[in-house]
């Protein structure tokens, strides 16, 4: 709960300073007393960089005290009653006791121990053998006749590879990595074939390191496109 | 009813941007809401990050943490707003238009039109899933090349 609202106040406050206050056609009482608009026919002039929520015609209503430090929080007044309908459903939540109070380093044990047990190379990373770089290098052979899972597959697995030279080695986030990925498979046996597959890319890549950053490097430009 | 609107939206922001994580709808009960039911996966938002930034630029595992605390408030936010709508009118499924509608009444005009457009090529590349593989592969570069 305390995290949500945590966040929650920088960014009306961002709101705030950003816009100045505007007639509210919609006014509504409140019973913390009635907050003094200011009025004026200032022209404000928005950037792209703010963002949406501050068009012109937006109007700013107060939200109730109670979780205020200093003074009414202002927002969009199309956006008042989502957020009071928000701050409900989390007190409920919590008032449930249904939200995460601490994260979990990892998501299913079983996995966690299997990943524990692995050999490990310089940087942290799994180790593979000898036999099962040679299937990977079949399985990849087999993959570009053209199927769609295993590409995509690849994909990912390149985007974590960059994710994993970019932790400096960093074990405990590496576990976690490799903790998330039973979220994307669950299916136990997809999940060994794929990491085998994508270990063996990995030490391919390991031996040639012009080679590594030149996929790397495509692989960003196709999601560029893609997003775009 | 919560879980499902959620689980609905994740599959369309999963399409976007190639996901294949899958949310798994849990029944109401008495038990912690798991991670992984309130969170997007920490992975893709970790990647999505990484889009917009340079190749060398590093992301804290703090920040991947913040900004899925940020992303799935806001899913909940609007899909929040859809299903009240759904729910005055007694219909009981949430769909793309009334997405788009809760973007539009929340003031996120900007986001609510170019939805509304990747919503139609959408529904136009499902409706031409029959096609060979290679063909779906180039309408969907050309649909999303044309959003």
């Amino acid at each position: 709960m305390k995290p949500f609202l945590f966040l929650n106040l920088p960014n009306t406050e961002f709101n705030s300073s950003q816009v100045d206050c505007n007639h509210s056609m919609a006014h509504s009482s409140y019973p913390y007393g009635d907050p003094i608009f200011a009025y004026g026919p200032q022209a404000i002039s928005h950037p792209q960089m703010i963002p949406p929520m501050l068009g012109l015609a937006s109007t700013r209503v107060a939200l109730p005290l109670d979780l205020a430090e200093d003074g009414p929080i202002y927002v969009n007044a199309k956006q008042y009653h989502g957020i009071l309908r928000r701050r409900q459903s989390r007190a409920k939540l919590e008032a449930q006791n249904k939200l995460i109070k601490n994260r979990k380093p990892y998501l299913h044990e079983s996995r966690h121990r299997h990943a524990l047990n692995r050999v490990r190379g310089s940087g942290g990373r799994f180790l593979s053998t000898k036999q099962l770089a040679q299937s990977n290098a079949e399985f990849v052979t087999g993959a570009h006749s053209g199927s769609d899972p295993t590409n995509r597959y690849q994909k990912e697995h390149l985007s974590e590879v960059e994710s994993h030279s970019s932790k400096d080695g960093d074990n405990s986030s590496f576990i976690t990595t490799c903790s998330d990925r039973p979220c994307l498979s669950g299916n136990n046996v997809n999940f060994r074939q794929q990491e085998c597959m994508f270990l063996g890319n990995s030490a391919n890549m390991g031996g040639s390191p012009q080679f590594s950053g030149g996929l790397t490097f495509g692989g960003a430009k196709q999601r560029t496109s893609v997003v775009r | 009813m919560g879980d499902n609107n959620i689980g609905k939206v994740l599959e369309r922001e999963g399409f976007k941007y190639n996901f294949t994580a899958a949310a798994s709808d849990t029944s109401a009960q008495d038990e912690v809401i798991k991670e992984q039911d309130r969170l997007l996966p920490i992975a893709n938002v970790g990647r999505i990050m990484k889009q917009i930034l340079p190749p060398n630029a590093k992301i804290s595992k703090e920040a991947k943490e913040t900004m899925q605390e940020c992303v799935s408030e806001f899913i909940s936010f609007v899909t929040g707003e859809a299903s009240d709508k759904c729910h005055k009118e007694k219909r009981k499924t949430v769909n793309g238009d009334d997405i788009c509608w809760a973007l539009a009444t929340l003031g996120f005009d900007d986001y609510s039109e170019p939805l509304k457009r990747y919503l139609h090529k959408y529904r136009e590349f499902e409706g031409e899933r029959a096609n060979q593989n290679k063909g779906n592969n180039n309408t969907y570069e050309n649909n999303i090349a044309n959003i």
